[in-house]
């Protein structure tokens, strides 16, 4: 049977039905109920900031960059109204945003409670040590802007 | 397939800012993006990281999706993305940072994209079905449909119907379900939309 139409007949519709609850069961709450709140970021002010650079994708040699540790891991996130540029440096995570302005960054890790510091002058921060699991961060600016990045695995 | 008109009043409650309205959008359309992290063979881990990438996708964008109805197409379109970007990276990071989908390489499991958002459909569309139908109902039909399923006689016994009844009670109750909205408009109504819902392609039955 390829086909079916309104006309299933009652062993049909009942195998469908079947197979849409298990198809429902198959997939964990946990995935569900991370979906579910992505909600709070509906329509307030946080602005996505998505990956626009990344040195290990920059050209061929990424697995052998990746392999190396040695090898300076450079980032840059872009929001609508901010740049979020970020390198791994040996021991921490160094990192600034443009434009230059003074802003709280909140580090949210995957697994782990969020943890926060404030940025210079300019914009300027460091993270220590470098988060070991996947993380966020959370910009907030002295001016009200807040940008959210997507996961980070370094 | 026709566009069913639930989705787009969901779509118009979230754009509202009804939380409950994106419960079920989420709790509608998890299996679909799911099921294509399944056939791209991804980890948990990364389809929870493909899922929370799509959902905060979803949730940016859904003021500015021209089509509401379109929205198991975008899902599905977004998922797949985000699952080629996983693989080509080996891990994954946000989603920028692939070519639009007409630059992409030759993808295998491209065609797969519109099944599952057919198969994805019709099964939100029972369930939605299902979740509607009288408690009765519900629970006859989820009886007949637990494996291994209880013989008539158990039935009869836990439901407290006469053994004799069971047999037309279930026929009104799938009845009603097929005559169900959610049904009628995801698989077309008496004039004939057919909908494939089998896997083998090539393959023509009936």
């Amino acid at each position: 049977m390829s086909k079916v139409t309104k006309g299933w007949d009652d062993e049909e519709v009942l195998a469908a039905l079947q197979q849409a609850l298990r198809a429902q069961r198959a997939v964990p709450p946990e995935f569900i109920e991370a979906g579910k709140n992505a909600f709070a970021w509906h329509n307030i002010d946080a602005e996505l900031a998505q990956l626009t650079y990344d040195s290990t994708l920059d050209s061929g040699l990424e697995l052998s960059l990746r392999a190396e540790a040695a090898s300076i891991r450079a980032l840059t996130f872009t929001s609508r109204h901010l740049t979020i540029e970020l390198e791994v440096a040996q021991d921490s995570l160094l990192g600034q945003i443009i434009p230059a302005q003074p802003a709280t960054i909140k580090i949210q890790p995957r697994e782990d409670a969020e943890t926060s510091l404030a940025t210079d002058e300019i914009g300027c921060f460091s993270i220590q040590p470098i988060p070991a699991g996947q993380f966020r961060i959370h910009c907030h600016t002295a001016a009200g802007v807040d940008a959210l990045t997507g996961w980070i695995a370094l | 397939m026709r566009d069913d008109p639930s989705v787009i009043a969901l779509v118009a409650r979230v754009v509202d800012g009804d939380q409950e309205a994106w419960n079920e959008l989420v709790e509608r359309y998890a299996p679909l993006v799911w099921s294509i992290c399944v056939r791209y063979q991804l980890s948990r881990q990364d389809t929870d990281d493909v899922g929370q990438s799509v959902w905060l996708l979803l949730i940016e964008q859904i003021g500015k999706l021209r089509e509401p109805a379109a929205l198991p197409g975008w899902l599905a379109t977004t998922t797949r993305r985000e699952c080629l970007r996983i693989l080509r990276a080996g891990r994954r990071y946000d989603h920028e940072g692939l070519p639009p989908d007409d630059q992409l390489p030759p993808d295998p499991l491209a065609p797969m994209i519109e099944q599952e958002i057919i198969v994805a459909e019709r099964n939100a569309a029972l369930r939605a079905a299902f979740a509607e139908l009288p408690q009765p109902c519900r629970e006859l039909l989820s009886m007949l449909m637990s494996d291994p399923s209880p013989g008539y006689a158990e039935i009869s016994a836990r439901l407290g119907m006469a053994v004799g009844s069971i047999g037309p009670t279930r026929a009104r109750c799938l009845e009603r379900l097929r005559r169900s909205p959610h049904l009628v408009a995801v698989l077309g109504d008496q004039t004939g939309d057919d909908i494939e819902v089998k896997e083998p392609r090539g393959e023509q039955g009936d």
